[in-house]
């Protein structure tokens, strides 16, 4: 559904163009017959699927490479069934194929460690077969199995669900409407110039792309947190179904809240000197700015990519 | 005409339907079967990971207990050796048991958590971790006969479950304990140490 809304909201951009393309190609013609003309086919909208077109691609490239690409910036490295360099990273391991089993998912997904003090987890990719679980040392050395097994219950019901990719092609929509709007913004801004000023039409274009560059990022936002909260509910839903115990993930959860609690500034330094960390935000299982922790400082209940941990605490029935 | 046309529509989606729901029922009829199998694949998993477990066990720790009664003697032997005067000798059990000791250093590198209480917990992990994979296998399957059986006998599904009895109808048994003293027994167990 909020996929849906995301490519509306993209194509509406593209014919947006369109519209301002043509306007300034036919300055008689009243705006209502331009984009009647678009809409059926008389007038190619070039602009709708060059957009599109740059869309599908960036898209691809994120589906080819979600990888390298969530992996940016950190230093890490992948563990397989035989490469466990320690008995902890063998429990990883093990626990991960425990939890497929219990899922029934028919592919073990890849499994990075990122070197890094913070406790944090998250999961990609593009479907059940090509899909990675990625965890810090922090979260790996500080839990227990249990809890352990907890935090991959609930990335893996991720990966079940297909948040995976939902959140994957979400990100990446919105942060191409948002270029687009800034490029609308900015050519209309200084390029805008030459257009014939008596034009009614022309006046009215350009104040919706005021009003969109700014109300664009307010709604990608709001629909992005929509779409987060509601998966990481889901998803910790799905990891107490599959441990049929919801102890070892409320355990989990507290002590990575006492954990930010207690190394706020420092962690803040840690996620702060990671380049790229924006790109993890919405898939980790823990949101660093619940804990204060963001560039902006922007940390109210309100703006965060997760529910706030009490709720998601009483939303799995686990009252301290 | 008008008639006709919305009275084959309707035949088509109802076709439709239930080719629909004859299809979910057979793939989750598949998932009970494939889940079935899995518990096998853990049981069979388990048989040959104990199997080996025990193997690597029993020969590292024949191998402890030989090297073990070496050092002894060796070291019996220099102490005789000592008592008599003999430094040489001494000498020379001494060094033996020097060659020994840099020899299990060399075992140790090479299985670097062969180290006794590292390799305690390595069982340790490798038992929780197939006793889990089997409950969890057993779970899974138990969770799939559910589903099957909650979409069975539900309205509509159970009306076409009846006319293709035989290839929709099974009766799946959850996975469970046998016996009621069966049950008992294991309700009552306590670990004794």
């Amino acid at each position: 559904m909020v996929i849906g809304v995301f490519i509306l909201l993209y194509i509406g951009l593209g014919f947006l163009i369109d519209l301002i393309i043509n306007a300034e190609k036919y300055p008689q013609a009243p705006l209502g017959v331009i984009s009647q003309a678009l809409a059926t086919g008389h007038l190619i909208p070039y602009a709708t699927f060059i957009t599109t077109g740059i869309a599908i691609i960036s898209l691809w490239v994120t589906y080819a490479f979600y990888d390298k690409l969530m992996l940016l910036g950190v230093e890490y490295h992948e563990v397989t069934a035989t490469n466990a360099k320690n008995l902890l990273e063998k429990q990883l391991y093990n626990t991960i194929e425990e939890m497929q089993v219990a899922a029934g998912l028919k592919y073990t997904p890849r499994v990075f460690i990122i070197e890094a003090n913070y406790m944090n987890a998250f999961a990609s990719g593009y479907s059940e077969k090509s899909a990675m679980v990625a965890i810090t040392r922090g979260l790996l050395e500080k839990l227990d199995r249990a809890e352990i097994q907890a935090v991959m219950a609930h990335e893996l019901s991720h990966i079940r669900h297909l948040d995976i990719k939902l959140t994957l092609t979400a990100s990446v929509l919105a942060n191409l409407t948002l270029i687009v709007i800034d490029v609308l913004f900015y050519g209309v801004l200084f390029g805008g110039g030459r257009r014939g000023r008596e034009r009614e039409g022309g006046n009215w274009l350009l104040i919706a792309i005021v009003i969109l560059r700014y109300l664009l990022p307010l709604i990608t936002v709001l629909l992005m947190l929509f779409l987060s909260r509601t998966r990481e509910y889901m998803a910790d839903a799905g990891a107490v179904e599959l441990m049929r115990d919801n102890e070892p993930l409320a355990r989990a959860l507290l002590k990575i809240q006492n954990d930010y609690d207690g190394h706020q500034s420092e962690y803040a330094d840690d996620y702060r000197r990671t380049p790229h960390e924006q790109v993890r935000r919405e898939a980790y299982i823990f949101d660093p700015t619940t804990a204060g922790i963001s560039p902006k400082q922007a940390s109210s209940d309100f703006f965060s990519t997760h529910p706030n941990i009490l709720k998601r605490l009483a939303a799995i029935g686990f009252n301290k | 005409m008008a008639v006709i046309i919305a009275i084959l529509v309707i035949i088509v989606l109802i076709i439709g339907i239930i080719v629909g729901i004859y299809n979910t029922l057979i793939a989750m009829i598949e998932a009970v079967r494939n889940n079935e199998r899995q518990i096998d694949i853990q049981l069979d998993r388990r048989y040959k990971v104990f199997e080996s477990l025990i193997n690597v066990v029993k020969n590292y720790m024949d191998y402890e207990r030989s090297t073990l009664k070496d050092v002894v003697s060796l070291r019996n032997q220099a102490l005789s050796a000592k008592a008599q005067g003999d430094t040489a000798g001494a000498m020379a059990a001494e060094n033996k048991i020097s060659g020994i000791l840099s020899g299990l250093n060399v075992v140790f590198e090479q299985y670097p958590d062969l180290k006794a209480n590292q390799n305690a917990l390595q069982l340790q992990e490798e038992i929780v971790n197939t006793e889990n994979k089997l409950a969890f296998a057993k779970q899974a399957y138990n969770d799939s006969v559910e589903r099957y059986n909650a979409k069975k006998k539900s309205f509509f599904q159970a009306m076409i479950v009846q006319m293709f009895a035989g290839k929709l109808d099974f009766n799946f048994l959850y996975w469970q304990l046998g016996s009621p003293e069966d049950i008992k027994k294991r309700e009552d167990y306590t670990v004794k140490m």
